[in-house]
């Protein structure tokens, strides 16, 4: 596969399509919108199901907590937003309102992590799977691509109790085959090695389907159900490899690395390891995110890198 | 302004006095509980639990303020959700009562504690479920939280005239009073600039307090908010008007005996 030929779609318009289809078939689906509405492409919902479009205006806590009653009426609520608005300025509220209460709410995180390259640090989510992981009951699911999107709204939106999808900005290649489905705590073998296991989650790792990397016997497994993690699949693979890199668009504390390296130290699998992620660090403007990528260790070169690396420890 | 031996002689009254005492006997039982905000608040949820206005088998009752939980667990066990005997477990291991409420305890719809969020999550249920009311029991202190303007602000863009806000105001907090910390002034001016419909009680009145519910539910358009003034610590004297009776943690022997002889007396 060629990155030149692959085509490009946005997920958040995934998002937004797969919203408005379900949101037809079923009238318990509502929206809290925390006055991002033509950010995350909600205006057609918001047109079609008046009712059901709930404008909150920007107030995270409030929204959080009007979502969570909503949920207590029997709704199955979306809580929309960018990351580094929610869940990160109502996070407190997301734990008692929302998880404590176990309520029916699915919190949308759009622009996350450094893909949101113009608008620079306050925007760049970098903490967001750190701080949905560590909530009680909370799930986490971060999307590969447009595809997976659509194919993870509906199992998420049937799935009851809380739930965050992380979701970033720009339109990000198509990479999820096509006949997969998505089943929550299900990872997927994106292409079989015997070399290195590659984990991550969301289109940075559409970066490693250029020809560059072809000469690499690489096991790459999206992990876009971060919580619950499918650990079989994960350790199968590190068991045959004993080389794992993870890559997160993502800071390296409380990230998928987090999770991984406990794993593997838990399982007593002796495993070579490398965590490409953003270290203690916050992130700046760019104009295009490879830029970002370039600079903050996350570039197909430092990947290459990483790989050579892994490959000449003993 | 009915004169306070009128108040007697309403019927829920005894009712004030069993309760305070059982709210009593569970705090020191426990060695821990915020029994000054409990004391204020009591009578308000006597009041919304036994006046008959309200069904909430199928109306809704969020208490955002989750530190007067004893007064909300004495209600519902003189209402039979669970045997009055289970107030001595307060805050206990493996108790249904917490120290903060949960959704374990029966009778209860929300879990709360931290403050400002009982509001939103209120707004989102009367949302919900239009064909009910939600009622919401709040104090003065909270709303220091900025959380609670939002709410305000949008129950009044979403008309939620099946939203009731009952303000707990007995003008203290937990490191002073109100007025200190952070002033509250005209709450009720606010409030109707706000859009909302507000009725102005003294909140250990049970005659006052069930009129102000029956005209708070009655409005259909407007968000209705009921301040009810009230005293901290009502009931034991030296525990009126004192912010270090906000809580408390393992009552001496004679405090306890004097404040049960004062409640008896209640």
């Amino acid at each position: 596969m060629n990155s030149k030929n692959i085509e490009n779609k946005s997920i958040r318009q995934a998002f937004s399509e797969s919203l408005f289809a379900l949101a037809v078939k079923n009238p318990n689906i509502y929206v809290v919108d925390i006055g991002l509405r033509p950010s995350l492409y909600l205006d057609k919902f918001a047109a079609r199901f008046k009712s059901r479009f709930i404008e909150s205006g920007i107030a995270e806590s409030n929204a959080a907590a009007v979502a969570a009653g909503l949920a207590a009426s029997g709704k199955t609520v979306f809580l929309t937003s960018f990351a580094c608005f929610s869940p990160a300025l109502n996070w407190a509220v997301i734990k008692q309102s929302i998880c404590y209460n176990f309520q029916n709410v699915k919190i949308i995180g759009s622009h996350a992590g450094l893909m949101s390259a113009d608008l620079g640090a306050s925007h760049q989510m970098l903490e967001d799977v750190a701080l949905m992981r560590s909530m009680p009951g909370m799930e986490v699911f971060a999307p590969i691509d447009a595809v997976e999107m659509s194919k993870v709204l509906p199992v998420v939106a049937h799935s009851s109790g809380p739930a965050y999808i992380r979701l970033p900005r720009p339109s990000t290649p198509i990479i999820f085959p096509k006949n997969l489905s998505f089943t929550i705590g299900k990872s997927h073998l994106l292409t079989q090695g015997q070399d290195i296991t590659v984990l991550g989650y969301g289109p940075i790792l559409s970066q490693l389907f250029s020809d560059d990397f072809k000469k690499f016997s690489l096991e790459i497994i999206n992990c876009s159900s971060i919580k619950p993690l499918d650990s079989e699949t994960i350790l199968k693979s590190i068991k045959k490899t004993g080389r794992c890199l993870v890559i997160e668009d993502h800071q390296k504390n409380g990230g998928l690395g987090d999770a991984v390296s406990n794993l593997i130290l838990s399982s007593g699998l002796k495993s070579k390891f490398i965590h490409l992620a953003v270290d203690n660090s916050f992130g700046q403007s760019a104009k295009n995110y490879f830029d970002l990528y370039h600079h903050f260790g996350l570039s197909p070169l430092a990947i290459i890198g990483a790989i050579k690396s892994l490959l000449s420890k003993k | 302004m009915i004169l306070f031996s009128a108040q007697k002689s309403h019927p829920l009254y005894p009712l004030a006095r069993s309760l305070r005492l059982d709210i009593l006997e569970m705090i020191n039982h426990a060695g821990f509980g915020h029994i000054g905000g409990s004391l204020s608040s009591v009578d308000i949820l006597i009041s919304l639990y036994n006046s008959g206005l309200f069904n909430f088998d199928k109306d809704h009752f969020i208490l955002s303020a989750g530190h007067l939980c004893p007064s909300l667990y004495v209600v519902l066990a003189q209402q039979n959700k669970f045997p009055r005997g289970e107030l001595l477990t307060y805050s206990q291991f493996d108790s249904r009562l917490q120290g903060h409420l949960n959704l374990d305890t029966p009778g209860v719809e929300y879990a709360s504690g931290a403050l400002g969020q009982g509001l939103s999550f209120a707004c989102g249920l009367a949302l919900g479920d239009k064909s009910h009311h939600t009622v919401c029991l709040t104090t003065d202190g909270e709303h220091n939280e900025g959380q609670i303007w939002e709410a305000i602000a949008f129950a009044n863009k979403y008309h939620q005239g099946n939203l009731i806000n009952i303000v707990d105001c007995n003008a203290y907090q937990l490191g002073g009073s109100t007025a200190d910390i952070m002033p509250l002034d005209e709450l009720a001016a606010k409030y109707i600039r706000f859009g909302w419909t507000v009725t102005t009680i003294d909140g250990h009145n049970f005659f006052e307090l069930e009129s102000a519910l029956k005209k708070a539910k009655s409005s259909t358009i407007y968000p209705a908010c009921i301040i009810a003034k009230t005293t901290i610590g009502k009931g034991v004297s030296f525990m009126e008007n004192k912010f270090e009776y906000h809580d408390v943690k393992d009552l001496p022997e004679d405090i306890y005996l004097t404040a049960k002889n004062e409640l008896q007396k209640y």
